[in-house]
């Protein structure tokens, strides 16, 4: 058995390497969860499966088992 | 005690594996048997009901906060459906501490309630046997529930013969089961990541949420995460990019808020059988 533990800075690293693909959304790391917190157009965007994909693959790389979105009006607010 | 292990001579069809079950059955008499109302479950009371005949068999359900009520509404009406004789009794799992504090074995402490109440009520109806509807596919999967059946002799007739979950859907279906097509319904606690506590609150949120996605039209698989404040929804991939529409996308957020969640989050891989096992390490992904 072997399940990958997010890393240290995982969700940042992360949230860089989506951007890359044109998916802008900020991640939140929940231990094994990254959750994408991201407004319509990422929302949009992630409905089509290659993408959706490759979000996922991305997630995996940075230590996430698991990646759900958060539809949010006010996802470009900073971190808190 | 009856040991379940994966069958070394099964029979080769799904139809064939029937008529093995049927021997079996008659090879026990009156028989009791663990009824959730689940796939599984009503598959077996309905072959044993047609096998043994309506005083050959009475399901027996064990209810607590954990069972969901459309679950128990399912069950009543396939047992009515084919006059299969029902007894009803209340658990108290969430009682026990070990149970409630939810650690990666709970399920153990769950059906350690269930057969230690179950048992003794089957033995006074007159039954020779207890059986459950864990099948063969079950056996490969992390099922701490498991040793608590063997514990209290619990026979897993189905696991035994070698059917599978598509086994059971096909012969259900051909049987006029309702339940052939309905999507896998494990207890309410399965929706709480190990290690986060058991309450009555608890499940009720999720089971009202998950109602909730139900009146929107969402059929097949489909699950509601507890993670505090944040609900993770999992929907059965087929329907999943039907909802990463924005408009959609809120309009079920309405809905899982309503329940009391905060936050509601739609898994992006969809539904996974087991996924918070994956989620705390207890699986591989």
């Amino acid at each position: 058995m072997s399940v990958r533990r997010e890393t240290p800075g995982g969700h940042t690293a992360l949230e860089g390497a989506l951007a890359e693909r044109g998916l802008v959304c900020r991640v939140e790391a929940r231990s094994g969860l990254a959750v994408l917190i991201a407004d319509a157009a990422t929302v949009a965007a992630l409905g089509n499966a290659d993408l959706r994909r490759d979000a996922l693959a991305l997630a995996r790389e940075h230590g996430f088992s698991h990646v759900a979105i958060e539809l949010r009006a006010d996802a470009s607010l900073p971190r808190a | 005690m009856t040991e379940t292990s994966a069958p070394l001579h099964a029979p080769a069809s799904a139809t064939a594996r029937e008529e093995a079950l049927a021997a079996w059955l008659r090879e026990r008499g009156r028989v009791a048997i663990g009824f959730s109302g689940g796939v599984d479950s009503a598959y077996l009371a309905v072959v044993a009901r047609r096998t043994l005949g309506p005083e050959g068999v009475v399901a027996i359900i064990g209810r607590s906060a954990s069972y969901p009520a459309e679950q128990w509404a399912t069950a009543r009406r396939v047992a009515e459906s084919f006059g299969i004789a029902v007894r009803e009794l209340d658990t108290a799992e969430l009682d026990d501490p070990r149970y409630a504090a939810n650690p990666s074995n709970r399920c153990y402490f769950c059906k350690t309630e269930l057969w230690t109440k179950l048992a003794p009520v089957a033995r006074a109806l007159g039954c020779k046997a207890v059986l459950d509807g864990t099948n063969a596919d079950d056996l490969a999967d992390y099922r701490p529930g498991a040793q608590a059946a063997r514990e209290q002799g619990v026979s897993s007739p189905l696991a035994e013969l070698g059917f599978t979950k598509a086994d059971i859907r096909e012969r259900s279906r051909e049987l006029g089961i309702p339940t052939w097509s309905q999507p896998s319904s494990p207890c309410l606690s399965s929706r709480l990541p190990y290690g986060t506590s058991v309450t009555p609150q608890r499940l009720a949120q999720v089971e009202q949420a998950e109602r909730a996605l139900r009146a929107l039209g969402i059929v097949g698989d489909l699950r509601v995460r507890y993670h505090d404040d944040l609900a993770r929804v999992e929907l059965s991939r087929d329907v999943l990019a039907d909802w990463l529409v924005p408009d959609r996308l809120a309009e079920l957020r309405v809905a899982v808020r309503a329940a009391g969640f905060a936050r509601v989050a739609l898994d992006l891989r969809g539904f996974r059988s087991g996924s918070l096992n994956v989620l705390h390490g207890v699986t591989a992904a």
